[in-house]
């Protein structure tokens, strides 16, 4: 049962990240064809990004709905999902250590800071690559915690 | 969590006021959904801080969540007034990126244009619909990692032997 929630919250994830990547590649398509409901798509990425056509991707001769930062991001959380069973497994939920986390931030932290202050201007490929790199721990923690909240709820109706 | 639950409301409601004025400034939101993240990491220290015992992911979860709700309420409010602001500052970035790159197509200008025209109540409701629901998702993120690094109390002086039996074998945390 236990492994049940885990797999369930494991398989609606996975199915959120692939419809929200699908959609950041969506919109430029639908741009390129002229069909209107790009511009919503663009519009409900524009909460989470500053969809800077500079800072972003191109595809189909438009930018992706989100900047590489973000991409990568996503990417990643999509690549750690991919391994969450492999690492993990979908037995039991475990956070993972800390020193991973901090670890897996570092480039993030120091490239954003850099480019925020002035000091270095990055290429969207090493933006994309450093949030890559961060976004592949993120499901980690968020299978985990969703998991912990499903066996939870799960305890409280039995 | 031991049986207590802990105080959801403030936490959520201070992490959801910083992430939505820091993601809802011009310029300052370059950070992207970092700032909903972060301010939900801050909305789990601070349930932790106040919290006499242990929270779990799934506290965080829960945190989280409502700081990212209250974020794009404040989000909201906020970005009413610098609507104008900022979408003179993505025409002014397109003006200057033709500049430098003259294959920029044209067309790329008026790509952002949905959110640009007169604001109707249903394009607010719309908005606020839209980003709640993605605020909510990565503030259970940001307010689960808030917990991993902020949720443990070490054991009160006395109960340093104290065994605490898992409830589930499969549930502990690393």
């Amino acid at each position: 049962m236990i492994k049940n929630r885990i797999l369930l919250v494991y398989l609606a994830t996975l199915v959120g990240i692939l419809a929200w990547l699908g959609a950041i590649a969506l919109a430029p398509y639908l741009k390129s064809r002229g069909i209107p409901l790009e511009r919503f798509l663009y519009f409900c990425f524009s909460p989470v990004c500053h969809q800077i056509p500079g800072r972003s991707f191109s595809l189909f001769g438009y930018p992706m709905a989100v900047c590489a930062r973000c991409l990568g991001i996503y990417s990643g959380f999509l690549a750690g999902l991919g391994l969450y069973p492999l690492l993990r497994g979908l037995a039991r939920a475990r956070l993972p250590r800390m020193k991973t986390f901090l670890a897996l931030s570092l480039p993030i932290v120091v490239d954003t800071a850099g480019n925020l202050f002035g000091l270095w201007a990055s290429t969207n490929v090493l933006r994309l690559a450093t949030g890559i790199l961060w976004g592949s721990v993120l499901p980690f923690y968020f299978v985990t915690g969703l998991a912990e909240l499903a066996l939870r709820g799960r305890k409280r109706i039995e | 969590m031991s049986g207590q639950k802990p105080n959801v409301f403030m936490p959520a409601l201070i992490g959801g006021a910083v992430a939505g004025i820091l993601s809802g400034i011009p310029l300052v939101n370059c950070l992207c959904c970092l700032w909903i993240i972060g301010g939900a990491i801050l909305a789990s220290y601070l349930a932790a801080k106040d919290s006499p015992v242990s929270l779990k992911a799934g506290d965080g979860a829960v945190i989280g969540a409502f700081t990212g709700i209250f974020a794009a309420f404040v989000r909201l409010f906020l970005s009413l007034p610098f609507r104008n602001t900022e979408v003179a500052l993505f025409r002014k970035i397109m003006e200057r990126m033709s500049e430098y790159a003259p294959e920029v197509p044209s067309e790329w200008k008026d790509m952002f244009s949905f959110g640009s025209g007169p604001i109707s109540l249903a394009g607010i409701l719309l908005g606020l619909f839209i980003s709640a629901a993605i605020y909510a998702v990565l503030g259970a993120l940001g307010g689960i990692i808030g917990m991993a690094l902020f949720g443990k109390k070490p054991a009160p002086p006395g109960e340093g032997t104290k065994i605490e039996i898992p409830q589930d074998p499969g549930h502990r945390q690393s």
